[in-house]
């Protein structure tokens, strides 16, 4: 078993044993959320029980974040752990062992479907040399088919999808009860009334691709962050960069995406909060396509931007792909 | 007991062909560079079982870079004007979630740069720069053009010879600005130029500049007055100052190593203190850890990403806790080394292979063994001449059949 898969399952037993309150009543739970949309629903699940202190904040790129000696001091002071799972915190690993931290560290996209990134991908060579430091990990999923490795990447951004959404809180609703039995009506009943403000999201959003004719759902973003969106609600995105915006696009990977946007006549291009937008720009000057504004994929936007909450990213999120569409 | 190379070769593909295919052997190997104080050689022991693997005859004592991914190991002999590429026979395949190991003999690269007294060495992203202080010039290659065994190198001008240094950032340099008043003292800034060299914008100010590191994705060049912090930026590299706190006494960094897996730079501050930087925060960026005595070298744990080590002159190795900013630990390793006396006299050394750190005593030639779990002495490799400068590469990884 690959050292990621031991820690992952370890955080999973850790996350699933009962946990003796550390808190005292008076104390609020201090809560570490590994990036913004998770803060989110820990604040909507948590209310003014809990402290949040967030990692990788508004418009941060957690696929890529360097975790400081700071965050570790963070991490093992806190009586929870947020976070995603699905290797979407390629620093997770790393930075709880530094931490040492007691605290269990929940993997809040546990007990959701999981969709896999099955295309085939080149060899990463440039990122070795952490690799052969810190050990290599033996990746379970990983196959060989026709003398190819085929990665089965995991999709890490489950959040695309509203319904996943509901699992996060779910997960957070029960870590907190275990953390601090004396909030647990209050965790459930915040969790209840925040669900169903996700249930009319959802709706709201259904109805808007409704609106969008089938021969139109296809746009472009940088990277594929999308998959949970196009597998729940029917919009198709393609896009340059993997699941992962650690290795950047190549020439060729660009080139296929290009020829793919004219084949497929896609309707739209974005650029996306937590990535560079040059390469859209290139893919919009050389396809035609005109941009059709910035999506949020992995990070909420800051206080003041249009996605400062999970229910206003979502909200422009479908706002600006279906005015895109239609307008053009 | 010595293992050769062939037969450890030959243990991991027998132990591979014993498996299937998708259950692939785990492989671990480690080896040591070493440099002698005094003559030209480097010697290449087998660190999980202490074996002699090989000594390459250079032209002159050498200070040891290696390379990120490993591969390749420069002896950089600052006297003989001469750099040399050692191939570290050592090499990882990444297929995204797993790795390949491939263990060779250890080789000369075949790649030898000559110049006048080669001095920093610094890697970006798989190019490497080697300054040649009496002419001013780098000389820049690629790992991928080293490991062809060619010598096809770019060579990049400043203006003066100075004890300088170059950075190859992507398609721009780094090159540091000569004194030109006071040539023989180090250079005042770093200056951003196209690959052909041409400047692109002005000098930014780094007086005294002296020692860099990368640390993930940010690299770093000491002053007088702070840090320089250079992070991609849009289109060319951008490039802050970030000054010394307030609160630190009077000093400067002149040594600085960067994190692996968190980020942080970690630098010397006068004789007997170090400071623990982060530069992404602003006003707190600086912490200040006491030695008992002073520092004759550092390293940090690319393993165990919360320690570095630092060597003090009274022979003991401190294991320094990067998030508390304490030391936690300190080893009696050695005699002690007094920094009484010229900067390059033979002096302990420090490097992490894998779960062992490795320290240098050059003056009974013997390298230490320090379980980097227990911070505990677990044995010594004795090695001809003054052993010196050390680097280590290695890993575990998988090995397939037919692969
Ligand atoms: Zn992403």
């Amino acid at each position: 078993m690959s050292r990621t898969l031991k820690l992952a399952a370890a955080m999973g037993v850790i996350a699933s044993l009962p946990i003796t309150p550390s808190v005292a009543a008076a104390e609020n739970l201090k809560v570490v959320a590994s990036f913004s949309i998770i803060a989110d629903f820990a604040k909507n699940v948590g209310g003014d029980r809990v402290d949040i202190i967030t990692l990788v904040g508004p418009n941060g790129d957690a696929h890529v974040y360097e975790p400081k000696p700071a965050d570790a001091a963070t991490v093992g002071s806190a009586d929870v752990v947020l976070v995603n799972g699905l290797q979407f915190e390629g620093f997770l690993q790393r930075l709880v062992e530094a931490s040492a931290t007691k605290a269990p560290v929940v993997e809040l996209t546990k007990g959701g479907e999981v969709l896999r990134n099955t295309e085939e991908e080149g060899h990463h060579d440039q990122d070795n040399a952490a690799k052969g430091e810190a050990g290599h990990a033996a990746e379970a999923e990983e196959g060989h088919e026709e003398g190819h490795h085929y990665h089965g990447e995991s999709d890490p951004h489950a959040w695309q999808s509203v319904h996943n959404a509901e699992l996060y809180v779910k997960n957070i609703a029960d870590t907190f009860c275990a953390a601090d039995a004396a909030g647990c009506d209050t965790y459930r009943a915040n969790a209840e009334s925040y669900g169903q403000q996700l249930e009319a999201l959802e709706a709201e959003i259904k109805a808007a691709v409704a609106e969008i004719p089938e021969d139109k759902r296809t746009i472009i973003t940088s990277h594929d962050a999308y998959g949970y969106f196009e597998h729940e609600y029917g919009i198709k995105f393609l896009a340059p960069e993997g699941v992962s915006t650690e290795s950047e696009a190549s020439a060729a990977d660009v080139a296929a995406l290009i020829k793919q946007i004219r084949q497929d006549k896609a309707s739209a291009i974005f650029v996306e909060n937590v990535t560079n937008p040059r390469l859209i720009e290139q893919i919009a000057s050389e396809t035609g396509l005109k941009i059709g504004g910035e999506l949020y994929s992995d990070a909420l936007s800051d206080e003041n931007g249009p996605a400062a909450t999970y229910l206003e990213m979502m909200r422009h999120n479908i706002t600006a792909i279906k005015g895109a569409i239609l307008g053009s | 007991m010595r293992t050769n190379l062939t037969s450890a070769t030959a243990i991991a593909l027998f132990l591979s062909l014993s498996t299937s295919a998708a259950h692939a052997e785990e492989v671990t190997a480690w080896r040591l560079f070493i440099s002698d104080h005094a003559d030209p050689k480097v010697t290449v022991i087998d660190a999980v079982d202490g074996g002699k693997l090989d000594t390459f005859k250079i032209k002159g004592p050498a200070s040891l870079h290696r390379s990120e991914s490993g591969r390749t190991v420069f002896a950089v002999q600052g006297s003989a004007g001469v750099v040399t590429g050692i191939a570290s026979g050592i090499s990882f395949e990444d297929h995204g979630e797993h790795g390949d190991i491939d263990v060779e003999a250890p080789k000369l690269a075949g790649l030898e740069i000559t110049g006048k007294k080669p001095s920093h060495f610094v890697e970006h992203d798989g190019d490497f720069a080697a300054f040649f202080d009496g002419e001013g010039v780098a000389r820049i290659i690629s790992e991928k053009v080293v490991l062809e065994g060619k010598s096809d190198f770019r060579e990049v001008k400043t203006d003066a010879p100075q004890h300088g240094v170059a950075v190859a950032y992507g398609s721009h340099v780094l090159l540091s600005e000569p004194n030109r008043e006071k040539p023989d003292e180090l250079p005042v800034g770093i200056r951003v130029a196209d690959e052909a060299g041409a400047p692109i914008g002005g000098i930014h100010a780094c007086p005294d500049l002296h020692g860099e590191a990368s640390s993930g994705n940010i690299l770093a060049f000491a002053c007088a007055t702070g840090l320089l912090v250079v992070s991609h930026g849009d289109g060319t590299p951008a490039i802050r100052h970030l000054p010394y706190a307030d609160s630190l006494p009077d000093g400067k960094t002149t040594t600085l190593i960067g994190g692996r897996g968190l980020q942080y730079f970690l630098g010397n501050y006068g004789a007997d203190k170090v400071v623990l930087i982060d530069p992404t925060l602003e006003g707190v960026a600086f912490r200040l850890i006491s030695l008992p005595t002073r520092r004759v070298h550092f390293a940090v744990d690319p393993v165990r990403a919360k320690y570095a080590y630092i060597f003090t002159e009274d022979g003991q190795l401190h294991q320094l806790d990067v998030v508390k900013g304490e030391i936690a630990n300190s080893l009696k390793l050695t005699d002690p080394y007094s920094m009484d006396g010229h900067w390059s006299e033979p002096r302990p050394r420090v490097a992490v292979a894998g779960d062992r750190i490795v320290v240098t005593d050059p003056l009974k030639g013997v390298l230490y063994l320090v379980d980097a779990t227990s911070f505990e002495k677990t044995g010594d490799i004795a090695v001809e001449g003054k052993p010196f400068n050390i680097v280590s590469v290695g890993g575990s990884g998988q090995t397939h059949e037919g692969e």
